[in-house]
């Protein structure tokens, strides 16, 4: 009995050493020389492996960080943000250039109210699939589809259907701009924008190249290319292309006068303060705001 | 014993409830809006603008590319605009849009209807007209029909296999056209044939059209003893299995040659042209005739007898017209189709006009539509069994859905066919074609790439 117990620890101890010598020689003899700094640089990704930077996960971002130093132009990663950025730049010694931060935005206003339902889609619930087959389920041959492609890509949670509206919502909190929505959309509805001054965006929510009528037609708050935000904008960052505006961020000072010129509501705001409705005379601009505020006074 | 393809294929109701309505002409409508993209290939570029005064036959878009066709107007009038109007699936293409303006017709265009079996001798006159007169593959594909007669060097055609296997349930148009054009149809043949260098041509049909069967034998044979050149044709009765009329299964049901994947037709020695397409042909050839009209079906089982028909229509005719004109859109109709049930489209926008590939306006009912609620895949295998290609959809479907390219290249998945026998047979109403024809693109855009 205790024999073998003996035998068996001696074996296992002289199999273990012999083997711990093998592995040791092949660790030395295969050593791949690697810089040790892609270990660190990795270290202080935040790992979601989602891609966005535009390589295969963050160990590949590491590497390539890594690679492209001291000019870490070609590297961000969206996730980590300019917090991120300045970590690993931090870690490779170098300096990085801020980045604006992103987000993603859906560029569609087609509601249900807005833009009607011209035939019932009964296929396969993927806007791929959807858009492979024809144009979808509205007469706005651009909009969203509404399946959900989008809200099923998103590693973040950050996107969800509105079942009121039947369009994606993104939640600024949570979207890391990655970027993986904008790829997986068919219709190319959903665009990265930077994230704005206090968070505060102006955008053309359409893309919709349909002539004026047909645009119209089809979504009440269609873009249809009149060009009067383009005319009216001081900062020339509008520029109206094959029936459709587009308001260039960079530009954009989010002066707002844009917004009440456009004649279907197709240009959006995003986080702007709301004007308290008493002080009528406070400043001639917030056309907007009155709107709803005004039966309220009626009521009381 | 009658022949079939070996392997897969399904047996659906063939339902050819307008097969005895004789083809009747549509008149011209006050409009037309003719596609620039009405075969595969490049769309091609108008060359008529707003205000130019056409006839009937007249060059109106030029081809933009090796594969690509002309486009003749179908009627006469004034073009009234170049632009772009939703398709058939609601997308934007360019139409030319024509006010007709009386029937004038271009000249050199031969309207009688004298059967004209003299073969012309040069073989390359012969394909300039049927490439200048715009003929393209009416068996679905629209594939331009001058590249197809044209092998390339170093390749030799065997046999030209004429389809007339009609697979597709519904469908009646070619069935009509092999009863009432079989003679035209077969000097088409004979005009291929001699292009292709005089190998022998079989015209194949399936079983459940005995008439029409008997209407080519009589045409070939009558055409044999009076007239020089039509030796070596010949029709072959086939056993009736959807999709008979896929080129490859339709080579192998005839020749028992198999085309390997990525192949084409012509790396065994074959090429497949439309009954239909044989008689574009002889009208391009021997009656300097452009393709401006074919024969579309409008059928489906909620309409009532009096409103199935079988039309010669122009392209470019708006298909809402053609509805109304035929009785109107049934209210039992839940979903309108531009071809057979299996691989048709179905229709978004009836404001969408008529293209030369236009095959159908097929009403199904809710009842036939309607899909069952997906459940999980019990891997029965009749999806595999059904398949023609000898794929297995449900492994694919199931790769295509992680993105796994190289194990669906690894599968085959680039030799689907899209027949859609898959989602047929599927039990558990997975949506198999439309999963894997979307990764059949991705694959085939890898291997394009990798190129």
């Amino acid at each position: 009995m205790t024999q073998t117990i003996i035998w068996t620890i001696a074996i296992l101890t002289i199999l273990g050493a012999a083997l711990a010598v093998v592995l040791f020689v092949v660790a030395k003899k295969f050593h791949v020389e690697e810089d040790p700094r892609i270990d660190e640089v990795e270290k202080v990704l935040p790992g979601a492996n989602c891609g966005g930077c535009g390589q295969a996960g963050c160990r590949a971002f590491a590497q390539h960080c890594v690679a492209s130093s001291p000019n870490l132009d070609s590297c961000f990663c969206p996730v980590g943000g300019n917090e991120g950025m300045q970590k690993v730049a931090a870690v490779l010694g170098v300096e990085v250039a801020v980045k604006e931060p992103q987000v993603a935005v859906v560029r569609c206003n087609g509601t249900c109210e807005n833009r009607p339902r011209t035939n019932e889609y009964g296929g396969y619930q993927s806007c791929r699939v959807k858009a492979a087959l024809y144009s979808g389920d509205t007469a706005c041959s651009f909009g969203c589809l509404g399946c959900g492609d989008c809200v099923a890509v998103c590693q973040f949670g950050a996107i969800t259907m509105d079942p009121a509206t039947g369009l994606p919502v993104v939640d600024e909190e949570k979207c890391t701009a990655c970027g993986a929505c904008v790829k997986a959309c068919p219709k190319g509805v959903i665009e990265l924008r930077n994230k704005g001054r206090r968070n505060m965006r102006v955008y053309v929510s359409c893309v919709n190249k349909d002539k004026g009528a047909a645009a119209r037609k089809a979504c009440k708050a269609a873009c249809i290319g009149c060009s009067k935000c383009a005319k009216v904008c001081p900062f020339e960052a509008i520029t109206v292309e094959n029936n459709l505006a587009y308001i260039d961020y960079t530009k954009c000072r989010l002066c707002k006068k844009c917004v009440a010129e456009c004649p279907t509501g197709a240009i959006h705001t995003v986080n702007f303060p709301v004007i308290p409705p008493k002080p009528a005379a406070q400043t001639p601009k917030p056309e907007a705001a009155p709107a709803p505020a005004e039966p309220v006074k009626k009521e009381e | 014993m009658m022949k079939t393809f070996s392997i897969g294929g399904i047996h659906p109701s063939d339902s050819k409830i307008s097969k005895d309505c004789k083809i009747e002409v549509l008149p011209v409508p006050s409009k037309v809006f003719i596609s620039v993209a009405q075969h595969l290939g490049a769309p091609a570029t108008p060359i008529v603008k707003a205000g130019d005064q056409v006839k009937v036959g007249q060059v109106i878009a030029e081809p933009a590319g090796f594969i690509s066709a002309y486009v003749h107007s179908s009627v006469s009038g004034t073009v009234k605009s170049v632009g772009p109007r939703k398709d058939l699936a609601g997308n934007n293409m360019t139409h030319i849009e024509i006010d007709v303006e009386g029937d004038e017709w271009a000249e050199g265009i031969d309207l009688t209807d004298t059967l004209v079996t003299a073969i012309p001798e040069d073989n390359k006159e012969i394909l300039e007209k049927i490439k200048l007169n715009g003929v393209v593959g009416l068996g679905g594909a629209t594939f331009p029909a001058h590249v197809k007669l044209c092998p390339p060097p170093g390749k030799k055609a065997d046999c030209l296999i004429l389809n007339g296997a009609e697979c597709e349930p519904y469908l009646t148009s070619d069935y009509r056209i092999m009863l009432e054009r079989s003679k035209e149809i077969v000097v088409g043949a004979a005009i291929m044939k001699q292009v292709l260098g005089g190998c022998p041509a079989v015209i194949g049909i399936e079983e459940n059209k005995p008439e029409a069967i008997k209407a080519m034998t009589a045409a070939v044979a009558e055409l044999q003893k009076t007239a020089k050149g039509y030796d070596g044709i010949s029709v072959m009765t086939l056993k009736k299995k959807y999709p008979q009329g896929g080129e490859k299964q339709l080579i192998d049901a005839v020749m028992k040659r198999q085309v390997k994947s990525m192949g084409l037709p012509i790396d065994v020695g074959a090429v497949v042209q439309n009954v239909a397409t044989s008689l574009a042909v002889y009208e391009a050839v021997q009656k300097n005739m452009p393709l401006i009209t074919n024969v579309m079906t409008i059928t489906g089982d909620c309409l009532p007898m009096e409103n199935q028909h079988n039309y010669k229509f122009r392209i470019g005719m708006p298909l809402s017209y053609i509805a109304e004109y035929a009785g109107g859109v049934p209210e039992a109709a839940a979903k309108i189709v531009s071809g057979g049930p299996m691989m048709g489209k179905a229709i978004a926008n009836l404001d969408a006009t008529t293209v030369k590939g236009s095959s159908s306006l097929l009403y199904l009912t809710a009842e036939q539509t309607v899909r069952g609620v997906e459940s999980a895949c019990i891997r029965c295998g009749k999806c595999a069994e059904a398949c023609p290609m000898g794929l297995e959809p449900f492994l694919l479907q199931k790769y295509a859905r992680n993105n796994m390219f190289d194990e669906l290249e690894d599968n085959a998945v680039q030799d689907c066919i899209e027949c859609g026998c898959c989602l047929y047979s599927c039990p558990a109403n997975i949506p198999l074609l439309d999963i894997i024809r979307l990764a059949k693109g991705d694959v085939i855009k890898i291997i394009r790439t990798r190129k």
